[in-house]
């Protein structure tokens, strides 16, 4: 292995470096290229550009508020509700206003074509949690047709595409500004260093890092890490969202993918293993469409306390529509469950939560800028825009509209930025703390301890969490961290995923330790937050967001709270009970 | 109600393993390998078994695992496919795993899609809207519009169809099936303006006449469209 200080790298210089090819990224780029045509944009992505990350994933579809009988009121409330009113409401308001104005965007500049009503207006159907049935789709494999047109955008405006490439580290100049980052070609091995007047973040979240997870590979918190390595404070890490929905394949990577919400929306019931339909004992009024926070800790408590089936599931069944139906508006649905044996048209099928989308994340202001000039976040590497649970079809809403704004505002920023230089010693330290693991003297594998991380979440940090298992899950994951450190893989620099996972579970170990942290601290149960212990909502004391931040991944985080502010609707009006039993 | 029942496939007990070749780049790379068997098993997880139990630096490319990126395009004795929407042979046949026919190969299952890109983006695969478009057109479900778009929609960009496509991985410079539906498509979409300029492309020398109706395409796409059908339609409609 080269010494520190012989790591050869490339130089590229551009206007606005992107990072992450989602939904979110790409929206930024197409926004920053409508604003400013002339500026030199760059999408950095670790896997294909537009076909890795999870809007390419969405299945049930894009809250928008679209029909006159609905309200951007009613749909701000919705969230806020959903999100048990730990949402800055300055970002769920921007995600309201702004999401019927991105849908439109997308039909008719973007190109996507949604499902339509019989009078040829978009259609829009039923979701789990909302007051209107206002959820845009295309059949019920929607984000392939987003994220396929937005690729397709990309020829449009010749952003240059760093495909296959993995961001490492934000790297400063010597006062400290934001000069750029430190990048690794997958394909090639070869280290770049990318100068940038203006860099957007905008990689996903991390949820991979559970035992039974819903996201694409390449998840891996990679953008929060990079952010809370550079010292940015996070918010809410402890809201991991669990989809209630997951489907239970054996040992089978498809283990944990998601049967999309509208068949809760459509009126699909959950039965445990006694064929009892069990939400009538958690949420009698909602059942089935009651929100993922509630519906998934429920399924959970069924199956923890023995009323699950053989393989730790609880039941699905919409059979009861009719087969022809369900494999009318559910196509992709019912050939997900043939592909492993069972048949969502005609009977039940096994599921189990799953862990799915990760609320917490950078605190960035409605702009999606941050506590460092330049740098931007977007989509699920921000906290803030759903609270602690976030609502069926506000995701992909989110990552767009979002990715908008941060586009915007990086054609706005990246006139009046000039390039620094970076750091150089940081930047060789990055090189050299990526190059470690391969063929480096350890003795750790990542695959293991990979493994051993997403078992520790599910067990210690997962549905339902107490202060023993979350005391326990910290000195794991320090274990964890230090066999991390003695990380190696064989063989070449080139494509070489198991180099790739060793970078990746560096990052989730990082991601980990903010959501232990954050969950050992809030001693209540809010959303997908739940504690045994606390079972509560304490309205009277938690109205309030954790916030961390961490001067190195050696270093000690530091916690402290902020009080939610209200400033279009307080908590009073409908509060509820967190229903952890 | 709510008691599970499972098909045959499911039920299938697990036998004693599953012989394996994966055709590498490096010559002295090990190629040959026996995996425990699961079900349900796809051939990902046979690849994601061989990473974990057998050799860590076999190249592969996947991402989502539920057939929706297209990212893990590779031969399975000889056919191509997606490796996640690909199960085990239930007789316990060994596996040949290689990569994609008719692209360039990176490393070991890895291939370089550009070929098939490169095509792709020749039929100018955005709809190229007319300038006054501010509100979603009102286009009916039933619409004959619809009705002609419908079944060629959630292409997914895997490039299986242009691998199978004796034509377009081979030598000739051919738009390929892919490409073709897609045109198909965008003609057929009313909110497009660029119609007759895609009709001239496909009309082209590299463009529809270049099928010889081998129907590979067809028969390969892992999503179930029928590009075959795509190329015809194209043909009549010029």
């Amino acid at each position: 292995m080269p010494s520190d200080d012989a790591v050869h790298y490339e130089e590229l210089t551009t206007d606005v470096a992107i990072v992450g090819a989602g939904g979110a990224g790409l929206m930024c780029a197409l926004h920053c290229h409508a604003g400013a045509p002339g500026l030199d944009i760059t999408v950095i992505s670790k896997g294909a550009v537009g076909r890795s990350g999870c809007t390419r994933m969405v299945q049930g579809g894009y809250n928008a508020v679209i029909d006159p009988a609905d309200s951007l009121d009613a749909h701000l409330v919705d969230t806020l509700r959903g999100g048990k009113y730990l949402n800055d409401q300055r970002l769920a308001d921007a995600l309201v206003r702004d999401a019927p104005k991105v849908i439109r965007e997308l039909e008719t500049t973007v190109g996507c074509f949604f499902d339509r009503r019989p009078d040829g207006a978009i259609k829009q159907k039923a979701f789990a949690g909302q007051s209107f049935d206002r959820t845009v789709h295309r059949g019920d494999l929607t984000g392939i047709e987003i994220m396929s047109r937005l690729r397709d955008q990309m020829f449009r405006i010749g952003a240059r595409e760093l495909e296959d490439v993995r961001a490492l580290d934000l790297v400063f100049d010597a006062e400290g500004e934001l000069a750029g980052m430190t990048c690794l070609e997958i394909a090639t091995g070869r280290f770049i260093l990318v100068r940038a007047r203006v860099v957007v973040v905008a990689t996903g979240g991390a949820a991979t890092m559970y035992r039974i997870a819903a996201p694409a590979r390449e998840k891996t918190g990679d953008g929060v890490a990079m952010c809370l390595r550079a010292g940015l404070p996070v918010r809410d890490m402890e809201m991991m969202q669990f989809h209630p929905t997951g489907l239970l394949a054996g040992a089978s990577r498809m283990t944990g993918a998601v049967l999309e919400e509208g068949l809760r929306g459509a009126g699909a019931h959950l039965f445990n293993a006694r064929g009892e339909r069990f939400m009538a004992s958690y949420d009698p009024e909602r059942m089935e469409r009651s929100t993922r926070d509630v519906v998934a800790r429920a399924s959970y408590t069924e199956i923890t306390a023995g009323r699950g089936t053989e393989a730790g599931g609880v039941l699905i069944d919409i059979s009861h529509l009719g087969a022809e139906a369900v494999e009318r508006s559910f196509p992709g649905m019912v050939q997900r469950t043939r592909q492993i044996g069972q048949d969502l048209a005609t009977g039940p099928v096994e599921v189990s939560p799953t862990a799915h989308f990760h609320m917490g994340g950078v605190v960035i202001d409605p702009h999606c800028r941050t506590a460092v000039d330049g740098l931007l976040v977007a989509g699920e590497d921000a906290g803030g825009v759903h609270g602690a649970n976030r609502l069926g079809g506000n995701g992909v809403a989110e990552s767009t509209v979002f990715g908008c704004r941060a586009g915007d505002t990086a054609a706005s920023m990246a006139g009046g930025r000039g390039l620094r230089t970076p750091d150089p010693a940081s930047v060789a330290a990055s090189f050299a703390r990526a190059l470690a693991p391969l063929d480096g003297p350890g003795t750790e594998s990542p695959f293991p301890l990979t493994r051993d991380l997403k078992d520790l979440m599910w067990a210690d940090c997962g549905v339902v969490r107490d202060a023993k298992g979350l005391s326990e899950a910290r000195t794991a994951l320090a274990a964890l961290g230090e066999r991390a450190r003695r990380l190696a893989v064989p063989g070449p620099a080139v494509f070489n995923p198991a180099w790739q996972e060793a970078l990746d579970v560096r990052n989730q170990l990082i991601v980990a330790r903010t959501i232990v942290e954050s969950a050992l601290l809030r001693e209540e149960t809010r959303g997908a937050h739940a504690r045994s212990d606390f079972p509560d909502r304490r309205d009277d004391v938690w109205l309030r967001s954790i916030r961390l931040t961490s001067d190195g991944p050696d270093s000690d985080p530091r916690l402290w709270t902020v009080p939610v502010e209200f400033p279009l609707r307080g908590p009073d009006a409908d509060a509820e009970s967190g229903g952890a039993r | 109600m709510g008691r599970l029942r499972r098909t045959a496939a499911a039920g299938r007990p697990p036998d004693d393993g599953l012989t394996v070749t994966i055709q590498r780049g490096d010559p002295g790379a090990r190629t040959g390998f026996r995996v425990a068997t699961f079900t349900p098993m796809t051939v990902l997880d046979v690849l994601l078994a061989v990473q974990r139990e057998h050799d860590p630096s076999i190249g592969f490319r996947f991402s989502c695992r539920v057939g929706m990126c297209g990212t893990c395009g590779v031969r399975v004795n000889g056919r191509s496919v997606l490796a996640c929407q690909t199960p085990v042979p239930e007789n316990g046949e060994p596996v040949a795993i290689a990569p994609m026919a008719g692209f360039p190969v990176v490393r070991d299952l890895i291939v370089d899609t550009t070929p098939f890109w490169d095509e792709w983006r020749r039929v100018t695969p955005y709809v190229v809207p007319a300038e006054d478009a501010a509100e979603p057109a009102r286009i009916a479900p039933d619409s004959p519009e619809r009705r002609a778009i419908d079944p060629s929609l959630d292409c997914v960009q895997c490039g299986v169809c242009f691998s199978s496509c004796g034509i377009a991985g081979g030598s000739r410079t051919f738009l390929g099936p892919a490409a073709l539906n897609r045109a198909l498509v965008l003609v057929n979409d009313s909110r497009d303006t660029a119609t007759q300029e895609r009709l001239d492309l496909v009309s082209g020398p590299d463009g529809v006449d270049r099928c010889h109706y081998i129907y590979g395409c067809s028969s390969a796409c892992p999503k179930g469209l029928d590009p075959a059908a795509s190329i015809r339609r194209l043909r009549r409609g010029r």
